[in-house]
């Protein structure tokens, strides 16, 4: 599938819904695709039931606070180069990129490398959402090494890491990431077509663009997008969600440490929603609880969106006084089993609360 | 060419740790690696810089991060060779020779922890003729030696490979993985040929830390004061001219451990009760001041000795109450060059005092 400028608009507005908050600002990674558009190259989205089980496949993303991405703007060469990097180390060419996760800003950097080098992009990712941390990923949780991995930036740095342990991984190429800016470009988890089908998440690009696509054209057909949106889900893998509060941002508090954005977002009830929504923030919506009770938890998503438009909205663009509904989906059975939970469930963010599958907590 | 036994660790270490001005690392942990080496692997060959080949592939290489931190998190002995194997097998190139990137306790000693594991030659010389406390403060940096690709490695196996095109990034990148790996790696970096390495090189400095401890160890056999035969031997090596700056009991020591290196401040009250010395600290000595008056500046080597053994005291083991001498050391002309003293002269510090070689 050759994407269009109208297919990048309504991924953008998909991946920012799937990205859960995070994943950065939608809008500074869909200019980049379109000027690789407009320059006359092409973005290919391929199934990864296409992949052969020889193919190789090098994931490319972003790493750091989207909060400095909305200064720090990336030239777009920064993970062109630490793919390339990568290849060298490996002494292997890639035959296509990947997006890590599905958000913002990495859903469109990996379409930015294929385009650059021609590499077809595999409609797939490794968290299925958007997650804080690089060892959140299916690839790791089915076995897949994180490493060797490189960070680089705008000016041609780059660092190789290589660790046997991913959350190590994490943490060096964060300490990496910080002082490159707090945003940085990387290239990791590389892996053969077999294990692409194995682990990673499918068809999570073409289901952002889906969404995006459902969203206006309920708004051109003055169709409620919530049930639009509601509707179209469970013919997906993400086949649960509803829609847990709305109300008025009544608070934010945000804190840009350690390299990720960390804040607390309250919502007052509004219509026939009563009582107070809190939901915690690391890059990602985390947790959403109302008057202490949990509504939804990591990690299925938390998605604010606003209530007008159902436009979704990441965490630094959230403001007081905006009108906004919550909506919590559940996550494909692949990022719901013991072993995920050990490397993504709610206690590897310090929550206290266990799991529960959003189609099991009380409405 | 000559060859390192276990004998000649003791006095290399004394030495090492006076020319590390305060820094480079413990010297007793650098000498323990080193025996222990030499033990396992036998003897190592050290050669001068005129005897290495123009064709020769030579890397530098020393642990990076904070000495305060080496006394608890004491290196396993095989970094060093892990972050080597890892330069070798990430660039294909095959390393000839091994040089100290800096000269100083522990970072003298490493690299004979490498070269005996290795069996390949140690080079007489290093980039910093003392011990200083960034990568781009290398004389291979101010004569035009990239310090990448930077070969990291941490006791645990972790390994990173930085590749920038200034040395002072090489340097802020990799102390962020450094910090990041426990506040202690250990690094391979400025890989040049032999012919570039006899042209930046701060040559002999293994030969003049060894001669270092031999003059202390002849001196206190003679039942002579070591620290003056010191200032006369000194005067007589190719850093040309040394003196003793003052003397007292250590009274205040202030020092935290801030981005990564060990900074501080300490005072030293001379026994007349005069105006006390003031000695700035980072990682190394930096700067000794009495009142408004300045006695010695970076790159100028200042030590901090024991009044009776003229052993050097590191700046992580300064305690209240040590009765010190303090030594001034001029250092060589490479170092004292236009070029030098931009990247190594305490403007780049953030110091105000103007360099002025002591003794001219």
């Amino acid at each position: 599938m050759k994407l269009d400028s109208q297919n990048l608009a309504d991924l953008a507005v998909g991946a920012a819904f799937l990205g859960t908050g995070g994943g950065g600002d939608p809008y500074i990674g869909r200019q980049m695709v379109e000027i690789c558009l407009s320059e006359g190259l092409e973005v290919d989205l391929v199934d990864p039931d296409s992949l052969r089980d020889d193919d190789f496949v090098i994931p490319t993303a972003m790493m750091g606070a989207p909060t400095v991405l909305v200064e720090k703007v990336p030239s777009g060469e920064e993970a062109v180069h630490s793919l390339k990097r990568l290849e060298l180390r490996l002494g292997r060419r890639a035959t296509h990129t990947m997006p890590i996760e599905v958000g913002g800003i990495n859903s469109t950097i990996p379409l930015v490398v294929g385009a650059r080098l021609g590499l077809p992009i595999v409609d797939a990712d490794g968290m299925g959402r958007a997650f804080p941390h690089l060892e959140m990923e299916t690839f790791g949780v089915y076995g897949v090494p994180g490493c060797p991995m490189v960070v680089s930036n705008e000016w041609g740095d780059s660092a190789v890491i290589e660790t046997t342990d991913n959350r190590v991984m994490e943490w060096l190429s964060r300490g990496v990431a910080i002082r490159m800016g707090g945003a940085a470009y990387i290239a990791e988890y590389a892996m053969c077509g077999a294990d692409v089908k194995r682990t990673a998440v499918p068809r999570t690009l073409s289901l952002a663009i889906r969404i995006g696509r459902m969203l206006r054209d309920a708004k051109a057909n003055h169709q409620n997008p919530f049930d639009a949106l509601l509707g179209l889900l469970p013919d997906t893998l993400y086949h649960y969600g509803r829609i847990i509060f709305a109300g008025k941002i009544a608070d934010m508090r945000r804190e840009t440490r350690n390299g990720f954005s960390l804040g607390t977002a309250r919502i007052d009830g509004l219509g026939r929603w009563t009582g107070l929504m809190e939901i915690e923030i690391q890059n990602e919506n985390l947790i959403a609880r109302v008057n202490g009770e949990v509504r939804a938890i990591v990690p299925d998503l938390i998605c604010i969106m606003d209530s007008e438009t159902a436009e979704p909205i990441t965490t630094e663009n959230l403001r007081y006084g905006q009108r906004v509904t919550v909506m919590a989906v559940s996550v494909p059975e692949i990022m719901r089993t013991p072993e995920a939970l050990a490397v993504f469930g709610p206690s590897c963010f310090g929550l206290k609360e266990p799991y529960v599958k959003i189609e099991e907590l009380p409405a | 060419m000559r060859t390192l036994t276990a004998t000649d660790l003791e006095d290399i270490a004394f030495g090492a740790a006076v020319l590390g001005t305060g820094g480079g690392g413990d010297p007793y942990i650098g000498k323990l690696l080193a025996r222990t080496a030499i033990e396992h692997h036998g003897p190592v060959t050290l050669i001068d810089l005129n005897e290495v080949p123009d064709d020769a592939h030579v890397i530098t290489c020393g642990a990076m991060g904070a000495p305060t931190i080496v006394l608890e998190k004491v290196p396993s002995g095989e970094e060093l060779l892990m972050a080597m194997r890892y330069y070798e097998q990430v660039t294909g190139h095959k390393v000839t020779h091994i040089m100290p990137f800096e000269a100083g306790g522990l970072n003298s000693c490493f690299p004979i922890v490498l070269a005996a594991q290795t069996g390949l030659p140690l080079i007489d010389s290093d980039g910093m003729g003392r011990a200083f406390p960034q990568l781009e403060m290398e004389t291979f940096n101010v004569y035009g030696v990239s310090a990448a690709p930077v070969a990291m490695a941490d006791e645990k196996g972790n390994l990173a490979l930085v590749e920038t095109e200034s040395a002072a990034k090489a340097e802020f990148i990799a102390r962020g993985i450094c910090i990041r790996m426990g506040g202690q790696a250990s690094l391979v970096n400025y890989a040049m040929d032999g012919a570039t390495a006899r042209r930046v090189s701060v040559p002999a400095t293994m030969t003049l830390a060894q001669d270092i401890g031999r003059v202390v160890r002849e001196a206190h056999a003679a039942h002579e004061k070591p620290i003056d035969a010191l200032v006369d031997f000194l005067g007589t090596t190719h850093y040309g001219h040394a003196t003793r700056l003052g003397s007292g009991k250590v009274t205040d020591i202030a020092r935290r451990f801030e981005n990564g290196w060990s900074v501080g401040v300490v005072t030293i009250t001379p026994f007349d009760d005069g105006l006390p010395y003031s000695i700035r600290i980072q990682n190394e000595n930096l700067v000794v001041e009495r009142g408004a008056e300045v006695l010695a500046v970076v790159p100028d080597l200042i030590c901090v000795l024991d009044l009776d053994t003229a052993e050097a005291i590191p700046t992580e083991r300064l305690r209240y109450g040590q009765r010190v001498d303090i030594l001034g050391i001029r250092v060589p002309p490479i170092m004292r060059t236009a070029e030098a003293l931009t990247v190594f002269g305490p403007s780049a510090f953030g110091l105000k005092a103007a360099y002025r070689p002591l003794g001219l």
